[in-house]
C-alpha cells in the first residue's frame, strides 16, 4: 500500500477525533501537499501545463492558502482552541468507522483489481463520506466549511485516479471558482453572528430592492 | 455571435460597474443592458439555424432558444422594477451599482448555462451564478440575510459538488468502457449507455441530485426558504425565475442524454425526489403563516411537479415545458408583489395582512391573479402542465403516484388559498398612510401577468413550434 495514501487516510481520521479548529485545518493542509505529492510522483517530470495547474492546485491553494486564510480569521477573531467536526460521543466515532468501511467495500465495486488504483479510489469515497459526516453534525459555519471543504478535496483526490483532462480554460476556471469559493468563506467566517448577537439594526423593507 | 453576446456583454458591463466614475450610471446600464438581451433573445429563439460557436462549447439550439427568451424578458421585468423602485427611493442609488454589476453577471453566467454543449462548462457557469447570488441575498447590516446566504452558499457549493463528483464519475465510465472520455452533449448520446456500469450509475444519481439541490428538491431543499424570504424581493425573483430555469437546462440537457438506456434509474430518482419535495412543501405551507416563505414552499411544491413530470417523460413534457414557463412568471410576480406588500405593513405574517385589493389595488391584483396561477386554475400554464402530467400518471399505470400527487396537490390548494384569499378579500385590519402606488413601479409586474394571462389563452406558433421541437428532444425524437 502506498504510504502517501495511508498518510493521506490519517489527515482524514485524526481531525474527526482531535476536536480543535487547529487540528482541523492542519488536516485539510496535509491533504492538499499529500495529494500534491501524489501528483508529482506519478508525473515526476511534469511535462504539461495541466500537471503544473494540478500541482499549484493542490500545494499552493489546498495545501498552504487556504489553511492559512482560515487561520488568520479565526486567529484574529480569537477562538477558543476546541471545535469539534463532529459530536464527540460513542454513536458518531462507530458511524465514522463504519462509513470508513464503507467506503473500501464500495471502492472494490468501482475498481475490482486490488492494488494502488483501488486503494486511491477508496480513499477519496472515505474522504467524501467523511466530509458528509462532518456536515450532518455539524451547525457551526467554520465546522460546516471544514465539511465542504473535505468533500472538495475527496473530488480532487478521485479527480487524480482518472488519466483525463479538461481542456485548459476549464481547468483554470476550476481553480478559480475554487478560490472564490475559498474568499466567501473566509469573508462568512469573519462577518457570521448569530441574529441576537447582530449590533447593527437591519435596512428596512422599504429600503431594499 | 448571438451567444457570445449574450454571455460577455452582461459580465463586461457588471464589470465596469466597479469603476467609481461609471457607478452613476449603474440604473442605465441595468435597464439597457436587460432590454438590449431580451431584444437578443427574442430575436434568437426566432433564428432557425443550429449554431455551434465558442469552439463546441455553445450552442443555439430549440431548448437554449426557449430558454434564453424566457430568463431574459424576466431579467428586464426585475431590472425596470428596480428601476422603478429607485426612482421612488431615491436612497437606494447609492448601493445600486453593486446590485447592477452581480446582477448582470449571474444572468451572463446563466445564459452561458443556458446556451452550454458541456456539461462542464455547464457547470461553471452555475458555480458562477451561485457565487454572485450569494453576497446579492446579504442585506446590509441584517445577520439573517447574511446567515441565509452563508446556507444557500453551503448548500449550493455541496449540490455542486455532487454534480462535478457525478460528472466525474460519468467520465471514469466512458474510460472504463474503452472510450475517449468527453462532456460535449453533442457526443455525448453515442456515449450514454455507458452509464449503466459500476461508476456510471453512481455518477448519473449523483448528478441528479446534485442539480435537484440547486432547484430546491427534497432531500436538500432546505437552505431554498430561508434564501427566498431574506433575500430582497428583486434578487428572490432572480433566484426563482433566472438561476432555477438555468439548472433546470442543465438537468434538462442530462435527461435528454441519459434517459435512453437509463430511464429506470432517472424515473426513479426524480420520481422519489418530486414526491418528497411536495410532501415537505405542502406540511410546511399548512404550518407556515409568513408570506415570503409560503410562496418560497410553494416554489419548492413546483420544482417537485416539475421533478414528477420530467420523471413521467413521454406525454407530459409539452405541458410541463409550459408549466416550466409560467411557473417563472408566477414566481417573479409573486415575489415582487409580496416585497411590496412586506415594505408597506412592515409585516410578512400573513394574519396581519388584510384587505389588499383596498389598501394596495394593484398589488391585491397581482397576488390574486398569481395565487390562482400557482394553484393551477384555467386558464393558465399551471393547470395544463398538471393536467398532462395526471393524464400521463393514469396512462401509463403508476395510480399510488396518482393518488398521492392529487392528495398533495389538493392539500396545497386549500392551504394556500385559506392564507391568501382573506389577505386580498379580507377587511383592512388597520389604517395605513402611505404614497400611492404608481402605475410605472406596477408595470414589470403588469408586464408578466399580461404575458401570463396571454400564455394560458393563447399560445403563438412560433412558441408552440419551439416547444414542440424541445418536447420532441426531450422525449428522444431528435433536437
Amino acid at each position: 500500500m502506498n504510504p502517501l495514501l495511508i498518510a493521506l487516510l490519517g489527515a482524514l481520521v485524526i481531525p474527526l477525533f482531535v476536536g480543535t479548529w487547529r487540528t482541523s485545518l492542519l488536516g485539510l493542509s496535509a491533504q492538499g501537499l499529500l495529494m500534491a505529492a501524489l501528483v508529482q510522483r506519478a508525473a515526476a517530470s511534469l511535462d504539461t501545463a495541466h500537471d503544473w495547474i494540478t500541482l499549484v492546485d493542490l500545494a499552493l491553494i489546498r495545501g498552504v492558502a487556504m489553511p492559512l486564510a482560515l487561520y488568520a480569521v479565526l486567529k484574529a477573531q480569537g477562538a477558543r482552541a476546541r471545535n469539534d467536526v463532529i459530536p464527540p460521543n460513542l454513536f458518531y466515532w462507530t458511524l465514522a468507522l463504519a462509513v470508513g468501511l464503507a467506503a473500501f467495500n464500495f471502492a472494490e465495486r468501482l475498481v475490482s483489481e486490488p492494488g494502488e488504483p483501488q486503494t486511491l479510489v477508496a480513499v477519496a469515497v472515505a474522504g467524501l463520506l467523511f466530509g458528509f459526516l462532518v456536515l450532518s453534525g455539524s451547525l457551526e459555519p467554520f465546522s460546516q466549511m471544514v465539511g465542504a471543504l473535505r468533500i472538495e478535496n475527496a473530488i480532487a483526490l478521485l479527480e487524480l485516479s482518472g488519466h483525463d483532462h479538461p481542456a485548459l480554460g476549464l481547468q483554470l476556471a476550476m481553480s478559480a471558482i475554487f478560490v472564490a469559493t475559498l474568499g466567501f468563506f473566509c469573508w462568512y467566517l469573519a462577518t457570521l453572528k448569530e441574529p441576537a448577537e447582530e449590533s447593527v439594526e437591519s435596512a428596512p423593507d422599504s429600503l431594499s430592492l | 455571435m448571438t451567444s457570445l453576446a449574450l454571455v460577455f456583454i452582461p459580465i463586461v458591463v457588471g464589470l465596469l460597474l466597479a469603476i467609481p466614475r461609471l457607478r452613476a450610471h449603474a440604473v442605465r446600464a441595468l435597464v439597457g443592458t436587460a432590454l438590449s438581451l431580451s431584444t437578443l433573445a427574442l430575436a434568437g429563439a426566432l433564428l432557425p439555424s443550429q449554431e455551434l460557436s465558442l469552439w463546441g462549447y455553445a450552442r443555439l439550439d430549440a431548448m437554449s432558444r426557449l430558454f434564453l427568451a424566457l430568463i431574459n424578458p424576466i431579467f428586464l421585468g426585475v431590472s425596470a422594477y428596480v428601476a422603478s423602485r429607485v426612482s421612488a427611493t431615491p436612497a437606494l442609488q447609492r448601493d445600486l451599482w453593486r446590485f447592477a454589476g452581480l446582477a448582470l453577471t449571474l444572468i451572463g453566467a446563466a445564459n452561458a448555462a443556458v446556451l452550454g454543449n458541456h456539461l462542464l462548462m455547464q457547470w461553471l457557469a452555475l458555480e458562477v451564478t451561485t457565487l454572485v447570488a450569494a453576497p446579492l441575498i446579504v442585506r446590509p447590516g441584517d445577520g439573517r440575510s447574511r446567515l441565509a446566504s452563508w446556507r444557500y452558499l453551503l448548500f449550493s457549493s455541496v449540490g455542486l459538488s455532487l454534480v462535478l463528483l457525478g460528472l466525474l464519475c460519468l467520465s471514469r465510465a466512458m474510460l472504463a468502457a474503452g472510450h475517449e472520455p468527453t462532456l460535449f452533449l453533442d457526443r455525448l448520446p453515442e456515449l450514454a449507455a455507458v452509464a449503466a456500469s459500476p461508476w456510471g450509475e453512481p455518477g448519473l444519481a449523483l448528478l441528479i441530485l446534485g442539480l435537484g439541490t440547486k432547484l430546491g428538491l427534497a432531500p436538500m431543499y432546505t437552505w431554498l426558504p430561508e434564501a427566498y424570504d431574506e433575500a430582497p424581493p428583486a434578487v428572490t425573483a432572480l433566484l426563482g425565475a433566472v438561476q432555477f430555469n438555468a439548472v433546470l437546462v442543465v438537468l434538462l440537457r442530462v435527461i435528454a442524454v441519459y434517459r435512453p438506456g437509463n430511464a429506470r434509474l432517472i424515473t426513479a430518482e426524480l420520481m422519489l425526489m418530486g414526491l418528497a419535495s411536495m410532501v415537505v412543501s405542502a406540511i410546511s405551507i399548512i404550518a407556515t403563516r409568513n408570506m415570503m416563505r409560503l410562496i418560497a414552499y410553494a416554489a419548492i411544491n413546483h420544482a417537485g411537479v416539475i421533478a414528477i413530470g420530467l420523471a413521467v417523460g413521454k406525454g407530459t413534457t409539452y405541458g410541463l415545458l409550459l408549466y416550466v414557463i409560467s411557473n417563472a412568471f408566477i414566481k417573479a410576480i409573486l415575489f415582487l408583489t409580496a416585497g411590496k406588500i412586506k415594505a408597506h405593513y412592515r409585516t410578512e405574517d400573513t394574519r396581519e395582512i388584510s384587505g389588499l385589493i383596498e389598501d394596495l389595488p394593484y398589488s391585491g391584483v397581482f397576488l390574486l391573479v398569481g395565487t390562482l396561477a400557482l394553484l393551477g386554475f384555467p386558464p393558465f400554464g399551471s393547470f395544463f402542465g398538471e393536467l398532462s402530467i395526471l393524464s400521463a400518471l393514469v396512462s401509463s399505470g403508476q395510480l399510488f403516484v396518482f393518488a398521492a400527487f392529487c392528495v398533495l396537490i389538493t392539500t396545497t390548494f386549500i392551504a394556500t388559498g385559506r392564507t391568501f384569499f382573506p389577505m386580498v378579500w379580507g377587511m383592512p385590519k388597520q389604517e395605513h398612510a402611505w404614497q400611492k402606488q404608481t402605475f410605472l413601479s406596477a408595470s414589470p409586474k403588469l408586464a408578466f401577468l399580461i404575458v401570463l394571462v396571454i400564455l394560458g389563452l393563447y399560445i403563438p406558433p412560433a412558441l408552440s413550434g419551439l416547444l414542440e421541437r424541445v418536447a420532441a428532444s426531450l422525449e428522444g425524437e431528435g433536437s
